[in-house]
């Protein structure tokens, strides 16, 4: 992590402030990381090459001492586009074709996404932090989605956990309290005020303060992390996970049970997850994970199978190959099976 | 439902009562940003500005200039000498000071042209007017329009609280 300086816009921005409001000088960093691969996918119906970018991001986090122990804190993280320089711009979106009664007809519409954004915004929060913990709001990773705590060891890629599992949601409108850490317990407890939008999926506006809730408990001892999380009509769920990481020489073991269910009685799932990391020397490791959850509302399934090696470059640098197998199995139709295989390159700043 | 809306209740509850201000080591990723101990790391993984003098305390004090436009010191040829003598001693608790010494890079300079003896005549003016400490906090260096190869040596400091 290096410090670096910042632009003299922001710099000029941030000596004004401090001139102004702050009592104590405004700690800033920037901090990204570029995560490039080539991959080869396969969904069955198309096999293709793509470069992919992998949230590479682009962030500014800090803070400000504005009395003794009283820190206002602030991180400002952003999505950049790595391989063509804007968000979904050369991906289709397709929408489901309703009849006058709103159901499905079984066609779809697809067109091509104009979105240009050359940054796309990821975790954006500002807080107030002290002895009594840290009061935060903005754009964020719920408390449930932290607490997997990267467990997920294809994170970003095909093999992303997200794209199996439930609950891994940025959410807008966050307000939240995280305790300071007390014999290595901990707890983040969010609510999210509706501001209009359908959060439960019931068909009705929700204008509450609590109109959803995410919390988070967390214990870490050494080598062992273990924690237990929760949504309440987050992404129109509500979700049960539990999580623990065990780290053991070179080994690092993690492993996830999930429950969860939609407001509408159409979804009810459970699944686990676990994954192995071996460090072969102090530039190799090894890595393997599987998933599977089960709706048993339906009865379908997804499982995802993950395998891959990083080579250590440097401090931050690696290069990685991976291999991901998504199987996607509904009752009484052929199972959908997406593979991905490639090679990448991250780097840290 | 209801029971997760009452743990987290409970939990938050629970916390607000046990909270200690614990922060951990330092060691930070990018990935780090995202993990669930985010916020220690934004605190622990900047720099600590402990020290009491601020740029805003900094701004606000008015600096009192220690040195006028140089007189030639008729031994050494040199502008500006120690204006305060070894053993006199003030101290004005947080009041600013500037103060600046003259030395010389040239290649036929006497030992008393050094920057070494600048840099004790300027540390003897700050003992002078703080005598219980004081801080740098900035020095620069500005080149003599008399002399090339010649120099000021300029600190600005301020007396202890």
């Amino acid at each position: 992590m290096k410090k670096v300086l910042l632009s003299a816009a922001v710099a000029s921005t941030l000596s004004l402030a401090s001139y102004g409001f702050a009592d104590g000088p405004i700690d800033s960093t920037i901090y990204g990381k570029v995560n490039v691969s080539v991959v080869n996918a396969d969904t069955g119906s198309t096999d293709q090459w793509k470069l992919n970018s992998n949230a590479s991001r682009l962030g500014v986090k800090g803070k400000t001492e504005i009395a003794d122990g009283l820190y206002a804190v602030y991180k400002a993280e952003f999505e950049m586009f790595v391989d063509d320089g804007s968000k979904d711009s050369s991906k289709s979106k397709c929408t489901a074709v309703l009849d006058q009664d709103g159901d499905a007809t079984g066609d779809e519409v697809c067109f091509t996404d104009s979105n240009k954004d050359t940054f796309s915004q990821r975790n954006i929060m500002a807080g107030i932090r002290g002895g009594f913990g840290t009061v935060w709001a903005g754009k964020h990773d719920s408390p449930t989605k932290l607490a997997q705590n990267k467990i997920d060891l294809f994170n970003d890629l095909e093999g992303d956990i997200k794209n199996t599992f439930e609950g891994e949601n940025r959410v807008s409108n966050i307000v939240a309290y995280t305790s300071p850490n007390i014999n290595g317990f901990a707890t983040t407890v969010a609510m999210m005020p509706g501001e209009g939008a359908d959060l439960d999926g019931d068909g009705n506006d929700d204008t509450g303060l609590t109109d959803g809730i995410s919390y988070s408990v967390s214990y870490t001892k050494d080598n062992l992390y273990i924690a237990v999380a929760g949504d309440q009509d987050v992404d129109s769920q509500d979700l049960m996970r539990i999580v623990a990481q065990y780290k053991i020489d070179a080994l690092k073991l993690g492993v996830m049970y999930q429950q969860n269910e939609d407001n509408l009685g159409t979804k009810d799932e459970s699944g686990f997850f676990v994954s192995a990391a071996y460090k072969l020397d102090s530039k190799t490791t090894l890595k393997a994970q599987y998933g599977s959850i089960e709706d048993d509302a339906d009865g379908d399934k997804e499982d995802t199978m993950s395998l891959g090696a990083d080579y250590k470059l440097a401090k931050g640098t690696k290069l990685y190959v991976f291999y991901t197998d998504n199987t996607d199995s509904s009752v009484g139709e052929a199972d959908t099976d997406a593979t991905a295989y490639g090679i990448g390159m991250e780097h840290k700043f | 439902m209801s029971i997760a809306m009452n743990t987290a209740k409970l939990l938050c509850i629970t916390s607000l009562l046990l909270c200690t201000n614990v922060f951990g080591a330092c060691d930070f990723d990018t990935d780090d940003a995202d993990a669930p101990n985010f916020m220690d790391r934004i605190i622990d993984c900047e720099q600590q500005p402990k020290a009491k003098l601020s740029t805003k305390k900094t701004a606000r004090v008015a600096t009192t200039k220690l040195y006028g436009e140089g007189t030639v010191d008729p031994i050494s040829g040199m502008a500006e000498r120690p204006v305060a003598a070894p053993g006199s001693m003030n101290h004005s608790p947080g009041k600013s000071f500037a103060a600046r010494q003259s030395y010389s890079l040239r290649p036929n300079a006497k030992f008393e042209e050094s920057v070494t003896i600048a840099i004790q005549r300027l540390h003897i003016e700050m003992a002078h007017y703080c005598a219980q400490g004081w801080a740098v906090e900035k020095q620069w260096t500005k080149a003599s329009r008399q002399r090339e190869g010649d120099f000021y040596l300029h600190y600005s400091f301020r007396c202890a609280d």
